[in-house]
């Protein structure tokens, strides 16, 4: 089977570079068949893709432990469950990953836009052959997963074998969230390609920026999506297996994958710009190139040693077939645009500042702000190394610093910018709409105070949180009153129905609640506190509200590991809440260990509870507690987001015209308080 | 209707209002801890990128000797300069947790606000000029395009013509 898979591969390889090179030939030529059938090689080229990687699970399951690869990931007793994972567990493997999740997309284009748009696609398939060319090359010829394990043999020469048992996946990552997160995060950036390949497409086709746009929307909020849930997921695991305590650490490897997502996220802002009043279609194709550029930077970052991380794939020269493959890229975004710039052209023109598209401006210069700052902070220590020789560490306090203030901003702008109008909002309007969310925010504000909340960027996130939800929820409002005046409906039936019409707007309105809701959570993180002690049988610990009360510490065996567990019961005011179980895996393939803490979440806080090992001195066990407030409504937050994305891809039920037919006329409603900015955005969207 | 508005400000008010009570403000006594306040100044050197005070996943031998001299240095009098100098001289620059505020480290330090002000101006730039701008089609100086309106109106019927969404 690694024969087969090995086979397979190679084969992509030649369809892949046959549909690069046919491709531009039919490009040039515009021969049908020649395009048909460098189409009919793309689809071949994912298929081929799609029987490697199955073949390598096979491998897997089958434990053949005469594949290097196999060996190094996987042993007899590993279950099922992470034979599936031990695929993208290690270097080789996800690449092969990547170029399965990237097959998926380039199938889905290939063959829903089969019958479509039949003068971009041979552009579109050439870009897209041209980055598979590039995943395939790293596949076959630089971290192929199929090599056999080989020893060197008594003559110098290598002599191929077989173990009798693997090594075993690596203890940090025997947890569900392994599964689901990098299948979710690599589709984020996979994804990131599809949006990428209609861009250059267009330009390189010379299409008027408008049109790629619309093609191009839903795959990238689809990337999107799954860059959200992929960064989320990744931030969970970190809390529930490293056991410090946090989500997020500021890693290397983290901040790549925030890279791509802040640009895109930029990016689905900007084009309403583009679709509404046709301008900055220049800025959007560049930050279309920017997001697909920093998913290739986030993954020579993972896998090249260049930074340090606890995440990263070990050190490797693939470090420079990333950099190459990220210089072509530079190098041909940058001739085609020079060299179609004029296409490009937007008929931009503004009539006032205080305006929808001054607001996406400034949200984008702040997403922009922040991914450079990041960026920079991440590469920090290696460029400092180059100039002056030290390596200067910048930490998760440098990235707090600078990108607390920053993602503030950006809140506050989600709260204001649904609801400025187009072109011009006046004063009148500006009173209307943020009066009363305004004033909710200061007294929700001044309550908090009043009360102790006194850390300044949490009391600063509270009332922008209350600020920008009540702005949300008065849009959802007016609508759903409009809409239960003509039809009589409950006003939860009216927001449903409302959302229905323009799934778009509303799904955006959800995904901004879905970030209050992080921003809430992520707030708790000022009042986070721990404890650590020694404990004997018996003994209690006190953190919070809670008493913990060590019960007994066991040893449970297991298939794959022995895990050494404690027992605690949580008291709170003298009654048993519930029983933790806190545990370190000891896994017999490796002298590594694992560990599983035990989580008491709740709304208000976490009692996040980890066995910390014995004491080196008493060789008592040793519990460190922590109570993290709100963390809860940071994964709920994420539900939420991707729930309104979701929403957002749905086609919308019928053609908006929320006053058209109403009962009133038009200005009797707006004597009832039905501003004309809403009339206006929903009659046009 | 006024009062249904009163009331779902109240309600929405009430539910935030009560958003910190639920949250137990930190102990002063823990704040002024010494040693976490001086540990979150230093990273975990076994390669986790953690602050120092934050490291301690299973299977890091790096920190609890490193608090260990933190603590055994506090308990000498040691000053926060001796510290950072002990770890310094032990690990090199690559301990700081956040780059320190002199020499090159500056850079990183003031390039954020540089990108902010830089963003700033530019933005303000382009809001001005496209205030400027009469009318969408006019003539505008140096990005006037090469192409000629008639050819790219007929790129974009073209482009209508060979898509659909």
């Amino acid at each position: 089977m690694d024969v087969f898979g090995s086979f397979a591969l190679v084969l992509a390889f030649i369809c892949a570079v046959y549909a690069f090179v046919g491709g531009i030939a039919a490009i040039l030529t515009r021969h049908p068949l020649l395009i048909k059938s460098t189409r009919q090689a793309g689809i071949a080229t994912c298929c081929l893709i799609f029987l490697a990687t199955l073949s390598l699970e096979y491998l897997f399951f089958s434990d053949n432990f005469s594949v290097a690869y196999v060996v190094a990931h996987s042993n007899r007793d590993l279950s099922s469950f992470y034979k599936i994972a031990a695929l993208w567990s290690g270097q080789e493997g996800s690449l092969l990953f990547w170029s399965c999740l990237l097959a998926v997309y380039v199938f889905s284009v290939l063959i829903a836009y089969r019958n479509k748009n039949g003068e971009l696609m041979p552009y579109v398939g050439v870009v897209m052959a041209g980055v598979q060319i590039f995943f395939l090359t790293l596949n076959n010829f630089v971290a192929s997963p199929f090599k056999a394990l080989a020893v060197p043999g008594a003559n110098g020469a290598m002599d191929l074998v077989a173990r009798a048992d693997g090594n075993g996946l690596t203890p940090l990552l025997q947890y569900p969230e392994m599964v689901i997160h990098p299948p979710n995060l690599y589709s984020g950036y996979t994804g990131f390609t599809i949006p990428f390949a209609f861009a250059l497409g267009a330009l390189l086709a010379r299409y008027p920026g408008e049109k790629w746009i619309h093609l191009t929307r839903k795959w990238t909020m689809i990337a999107w999506m799954f860059q959200s849930m992929g960064i989320l997921l990744g931030a969970h695991w970190a809390y529930a297996v490293l056991g410090w305590g946090g989500y997020w650490g500021w890693d290397p490897v983290e901040n790549a994958s925030l890279l791509p997502w802040l640009t895109g996220t930029a990016f689905l802002h900007s084009v309403m710009m583009q679709e509404k009043r046709g301008m900055m279609k220049v800025w959007n194709v560049w930050l279309v190139f920017c997001t697909f550029l920093l998913c290739i930077l986030g993954t020579m970052l993972t896998r090249s040693g260049v930074v340090s991380s606890v995440h990263a794939f070990a050190q490797s020269s693939i470090g420079t077939w990333f950099l190459g493959f990220l210089g072509i890229i530079i190098v041909v975004c940058l001739g085609a645009y020079l060299k179609n710039r004029d296409y490009l052209k937007s008929e931009n023109q503004l009539d006032s500042v205080v305006s929808r598209e001054s607001s996406f401006l400034f949200n984008n210069l702040l997403f922009l702000v922040a991914c450079i700052a990041i960026l920079s902070g991440t590469l920090f220590p290696v460029f400092s190394e180059w100039i002056t020789g030290d390596r200067i560490s910048v930490g998760a306090p440098f990235f707090n610093k600078v990108n607390i203030p920053i993602g503030l901003l950006l809140l506050f702008l989600t709260g204001v910018g649904p609801l400025l109008a187009w072109r011009k909002t006046s004063g009148e309007s500006l009173k209307r709409n943020f009066g009363w969310p305004l004033m909710i925010g200061l007294v929700a504000g001044a309550v908090a105070f009043a009360f102790g909340f006194r850390a300044f960027y949490s009391l600063v996130c509270l009332i922008l949180c209350v600020f920008v939800a009540s702005t949300i929820g008065m849009e959802f409002f007016r609508g759903a009153k409009v809409i239960r005046a003509r039809g009589g409906a409950s006003l939860v039936a009216s927001a449903i129905d409302l959302t229905m019409r323009n799934t778009r707007r509303y799904g955006g309105y959800i995904v901004h609640m879905g970030m209050v809701l992080v921003f809430i959570g992520l707030s708790g993180a000022a009042f986070n506190r721990d404890v650590q002690k020694e404990m004997q049988l018996g003994q209690t610990m006190q953190i919070g509200p809670y008493s913990l009360l060590l019960q007994a510490v066991d040893t449970k065996p297991e298939k794959n590991y022995t895990a050494e567990r404690m027992i605690v019961e949580v008291l709170q005011n003298n009654k048993q809440i519930m029983m933790l179980y806190p545990e370190k895996r000891r896994f017999a393939t490796t002298t590594e260990n694992g560990t599983m803490v035990a989580i008491y979440s709740t709304l208000k806080e976490d009692l996040y509870v980890v066995y910390a090992g014995q004491s080196p001195d008493t060789q008592l066990p040793v519990i460190h507690a922590f109570l993290n407030p709100l963390v809860k409504w940071i994964w709920f937050g994420g539900v939420v987001v991707v729930f309104g994305t979701l929403v957002a891809l749905l086609p919308n039920r019928r053609a908006v015209l929320v006053l058209a037919g109403a009962p009133q006329p038009a200005s009797q409603q707006l004597a009832h308080g039905l501003t004309p900015t809403v009339t206006m955005r929903g009659n046009r969207e | 209707m006024n009062r249904i508005r009163r009331l779902a400000g109240i309600a929405v008010l009430a539910v935030f209002a009560i958003l910190p009570l639920l949250t137990t403000p930190i102990d002063a006594q823990q704040l002024s801890d010494r040693a976490k306040q001086i540990g979150g100044k230093f990273m975990c050197m076994c390669g986790c990128s953690q602050v120092l005070t934050q490291c301690n996943h299973v299977g890091c031998t790096t920190s609890a000797g490193m608090l260990k001299e933190l603590n055994q240095s506090l308990d000498r009098g040691g000053s926060e300069d001796a510290i950072t100098q002990m770890f310094v001289q032990e690990f090199g620059t690559k301990v700081y947790a956040e780059p320190p505020k002199s020499g090159f480290s500056l850079v990183a330090w003031a390039m954020p606000s540089v990108y902010l002000v830089f963003g700033t101006v530019l933005v303000v730039f382009v809001i001005s000029r496209w205030r400027k701008r009469p009318t969408p089609t006019a003539p505008s100086g140096v990005n006037t395009p090469q192409v000629s309106p008639d050819l790219l109106e007929r790129a974009r019927a073209q482009a209508a013509r060979e898509t659909e969404d």
